[in-house]
């Protein structure tokens, strides 16, 4: 098992905004989400989750709102701004091209 | 965008940090919660379910600080804390708080008041749409036939007609009076692109003789005189004793062509009346560049329209004719005059600050050596250098702040006095009250002000710090040389100006303009004779001597040029005719004004044609024999006049002389020329008396009330005339010996508290030298020696700055030449003096302590 310090830094924000890139969506929700389409392997800790939010939410890629969830409870509902949905971009080409450099390295080396 | 919405997000958080941590609260819970939930459908008890997920999400306080801390507010948060600890610190050391915004407010007020006034009359776009469009031509096209000439043929701009300062009388209620009438064309409007406030403006019908009696007024007058009136459309009112239609009233902001014009009267085209139409420079040009025109281009086609215009003239004129005009913008030869001036106090101002700047630098860095002990300590509590930093930088800025809004105040108070200061033809004045110019006056000074302190406390180490002092007060020195090297160029030009020798005996004359209408004076005899009534009334004013009538009253500066043909100099009809200085004036005018006659005799009653000639007019045409004799044609006149006498030289244009193309002065009796004076003549009446003030103040009454409707208007004395003539001179020395002296105490008040608080520093040392046997002479040449280097350093980089900068003032100066050696090595030699005179109190105090106490002296 993961925990996400042991991700390369920076790529907690990569998975959060591509987890908004479908909605808006709460705290509870991304770190649940991110556990169940990696297969259990991503485990978010919310002691991560939560700081990553705000400070994408200060850096304006993601904004809030807050509204009742399916059980009725009120929730705030994170999703992508204009500007996050040009930052989600660039860091998803980013990680394209790091990815497939450690392949290389890993392959060939 | 982004930034934009990042700055919004961080104000929120900067103010309303309490709705934000109550939100995450909410957030956090709501996680707790789901996960609360989760672990009892996992079937896990309520309490062992709630337990799980307290453990699971781990400290709240600890998360809850660390979301917190992304919103980056801590550098706000300290700079209020800054802000206010610095403000505490501040009012813990009022005296230094006090001197350094006081210092500032003087130096950040004066420089904010005159570069708002440099930038409000020298850069700011005049109050007409696209006004770096209109253009005029500066010297050689003037007069109603050329100027309604180049209208009709310009292709590059839109030429209007317009002439300021022709004076005429209204007669209201039984009250008579002196307005400034401009006389225009009917297309000035158009070309500046104004509308009256009420009514219409003149036609271009209304420019032909017989209909041109029609008349706009300024808002002033129809505020003033017909108590804003709005039925005066349509009324009639008396101008030099005819009846004139009000058309219309102009908005307040309109004052072209100057501040004081009262109303505005349509040119009167009259094809038959030659002199109107080409005898004088009574109309001059504004224009409007047409779209795709240029300067250069409009330019271009002036040439070719003198030439067409040269030809229409009823006689020939010089081939010289307009060879000097060109086409310029008409805001730039509205501030021609002032722009050297204005250059020169702003830049004076500017050093001022330097100064200012200087001294409260001095002053920030004496206390950061003295709180050298504090900063120790809190650097070892564990303050890392940055915050220190930033906390004197929160202090500094604080300061100048407070310096700033006190300049503003400064400002105002100069700006109240500016009118008084400046001279009245300063062009704009009433406008630069305006809010952009001061605002933009305020921004530059404080951005000066702000980048000079930002780099203080770069400087905060104390070996280096010691030597910046000394390097402070040094510019200091030099700033205030250079302003004193300005302030003594100018007041030597003043001093030139009062030993002029006019010609004349100023003292104890009265002068005063009386306008002699055209019912008063219809023929030659009649005039005559009214003068004479008007001359018995004036000999019974208190101490009346003797009185006489001209043309004009000398050294006020009005044009009274005449083309002239003159014997025994014949000049070809190709080039330009001599130009002779006129004065027109009864017989006594030479005795009244002390001018003496070197040969032949003065006017008599009876006189006709006959001049009479200045001194150097007689040397310069007939230097070996007598002028006596000889004769004279001015070119509009078909009849010769002959010369009767010569008289002694008189300045009648102003102190400084004639302009230089004036050939030669000439005087012509009065009397006779009653028939070549305008309708509705003005003359000036001059009045030798013992008890000027009494005449003054009694000559309007005595002759309105003899002459019912007489206008009286400028009585004043040819003293305060004289007095006037140098305005120009006297503001700008007035203003710049303050602006000296201001900066010379600064200075000096610099240097005294630097060198007072190194002896301070230095009281241990000096003591232990006393003690090994120093004598008195040692220290005192210890403690002195490096302020005499920095002051003669000083001193000299400031005669260099001066001998650098003097030539913006060489415009204002007189009998003087830029590099003056008296202003020069005196000004330097007063500072150094001062500031050795102000080193040397401190060190002998330091000389008269107890070298034991010394010793002891923590």
């Amino acid at each position: 098992m993961s925990r996400p310090s042991d991700l390369i830094q920076g790529t907690l924000d990569l998975l959060i905004l591509k987890t908004l890139s479908t909605g808006a969506v709460h705290g509870w929700a991304i770190a649940k989400r991110i556990q169940q389409i990696s297969n259990e392997v991503l485990q978010v800790q919310q002691g991560s989750l939560y700081p990553a939010l705000h400070r994408l939410e200060q850096q304006g890629w993601i904004e809030s709102e807050t509204k009742p969830t399916e059980s009725g409870r009120v929730a705030k509902f994170y999703s992508l701004t204009k500007a996050g949905k040009k930052q989600l971009a660039h860091e998803l080409n980013e990680w394209d091209r790091l990815s497939a450099a450690v392949q290389l390295v890993v392959k060939h080396a | 965008m982004l930034y934009l919405n990042r700055l919004k997000l961080r104000m929120k958080a900067f103010f309303q940090p309490d709705q934000l941590d109550h939100q995450l609260e909410d957030e956090l819970a709501f996680h707790l919660a789901e996960q609360k939930a989760e672990l009892l459908a996992s079937g896990l008890s309520e309490a062992e379910a709630g337990k799980q997920a307290h453990l699971l999400f781990g400290p709240v306080t600890n998360l809850a600080e660390q979301c917190r801390d992304t919103r980056r507010t801590q550098w706000l948060e300290d700079f209020a804390t800054d802000t206010a600890y610095a403000i505490r610190s501040l009012r813990l050391s009022p005296s230094f708080a006090l001197a350094a915004i006081l210092t500032l407010a003087l130096g950040i007020g004066a420089n904010t008041a005159f570069f708002a006034t440099a930038y409000g009359i020298l850069f700011r776009p005049l109050p007409y749409p696209a006004p770096e469009r209109l253009i005029e031509i500066d010297e050689g096209m003037a007069g109603v036939g050329p100027i309604t000439t180049i209208r009709s043929l310009a292709k590059a701009a839109d030429y209007a007609g317009y002439l300021s300062n022709n004076q005429v009388n209204l007669f209201e209620n039984g009250d008579a009076a002196r307005l400034e009438a401009s006389t225009a064309t009917a297309n000035l409007l158009s070309v500046l692109q104004v509308s009256p406030a009420l009514g219409r403006w003149f036609n271009p019908g209304q420019e032909q003789a017989g209909q041109h009696r029609v008349a706009v007024l300024s808002h002033r007058i129809w505020r003033d005189r017909f108590n804003s009136d709005p039925a005066i459309l349509g009324r009639k009112i008396l101008l030099n004793e005819k009846s004139y239609e009000v058309l219309g009233v102009m908005p307040q902001s309109f004052t072209f062509p100057t501040p004081d014009t009262d109303l505005w009267l349509p040119i009167a085209l009259d094809p038959r009346n030659v002199g109107y139409m080409w005898g004088g420079g009574n109309l001059f040009a504004i224009g409007r560049l047409k779209t795709g025109a240029t300067l250069a281009t409009a330019q271009a086609e002036i040439k070719p329209i003198i030439n067409r215009t040269r030809e229409l003239y009823p006689w020939r004129m010089p081939d010289l004719y307009g060879a000097a005009a060109h086409i310029v913008r008409h805001d730039e030869l509205l501030a021609k005059q002032v722009r050297p001036k204005l250059l020169v106090l702003s830049i004076a101002t500017l050093l001022l600050l330097l100064i200012a700047c200087g001294n409260v630098g001095n002053l920030m860095l004496a206390r950061s050596i003295q709180r050298e002990r504090e900063f120790a300590m809190r650097e070892a509590l564990g303050a890392n250098r940055g915050r220190l930093l930033r906390q004197i930088l929160t202090e500094n800025l604080v300061l100048v702040t407070a310096g700033g809004l006190a300049g503003l105040l400064a400002a105002l108070l100069i700006f109240e006095a500016l009118p008084t200061l400046l001279p009245k033809d300063t062009p704009r004045l009433n406008e630069i009250m305006a809010a952009p110019s001061i605002l933009l006056g305020a921004f530059a000074s404080l951005l000066l002000t702000l980048s000079l302190f930002a780099l203080a406390p770069l400087f905060r180490r104390k070996k280096r710090s010691s030597h910046l002092s000394l390097a402070l007060i040094g510019a200091q020195l030099a700033i205030a040389t250079t302003l004193l090297i300005g302030a003594s160029l100018m007041g030597r030009t003043l001093w030139q100006l009062a030993q002029i020798d006019t010609g004349l005996k100023s003292s104890g004359l009265v002068t005063a303009h009386v306008s002699v209408g055209a019912s008063r004076c219809p023929n030659r005899d009649t005039c005559n004779a009214f003068i004479e009534s008007l001359n018995r009334k004036l000999l019974d004013l208190p101490g009346a001597q003797s009185v006489a009538w001209a043309n004009f009253a000398p050294l006020e500066k009005n044009s009274s040029n005449v083309a002239s043909e003159i014997q025994d100099h014949p000049r070809n009809p190709r080039d330009p005719a001599y130009v002779l200085w006129q004065t027109i004036a009864t017989p006594a005018y030479f005795d009244t004004l002390g001018i003496p006659l070197r040969q032949g005799r003065l006017f008599n009653d009876s006189d006709s044609n006959v001049l009479i000639i200045g001194q150097s007019t007689a040397k310069r045409f007939w230097p070996n024999q007598s002028a006596i004799g000889k004769r004279i044609r001015p070119m509009s006149d078909r009849e010769w006049f002959t010369i009767v006498g010569v008289v002694g030289d008189v300045n009648h244009y102003s102190l400084e002389g004639y302009p230089d193309w004036v050939d030669g002065v000439v005087y012509r009796p009065l009397a006779a020329s009653f028939s070549n004076l305008p309708q509705s003549m003005k003359l000036s009446a001059l009045i030798r008396t013992t008890q000027s003030a009494m005449v003054q103040s009694s000559i309007t009454q005595t002759l309105q009330s003899a002459f019912p409707g007489l206008v009286v208007s400028r009585v004043t004395t040819l003293d305060q005339l004289r007095t006037d003539s140098t305005t120009n001179q006297r503001s700008t020395a007035f203003l710049l010996a303050l602006f000296a002296i201001l900066g010379l105490a600064l200075a000096i008040v610099g240097v005294h508290g630097v060198i007072a608080h190194r002896a301070a520093q230095r009281t241990r040392e000096l003591g232990i030298r006393i003690a090994l046997g120093a004598t008195p002479t040692n220290l005192l040449t210890l403690v002195l020696k490096e302020t005499i280097l920095v002051s003669l350093a000083g001193s000299l980089t400031g005669v260099f700055a001066a001998y650098a900068l003097s030539k913006y003032l060489n415009s204002l100066l007189f009998g003087i030449t830029i590099h003056d050696p008296l202003a020069f090595t005196l000004s330097p030699l007063t500072l150094f003096l001062a500031a050795t005179i102000a080193a040397a109190w401190p060190a002998f105090r330091v000389l008269g302590t107890d070298p034991a106490l010394t010793l002891r002296h923590d």
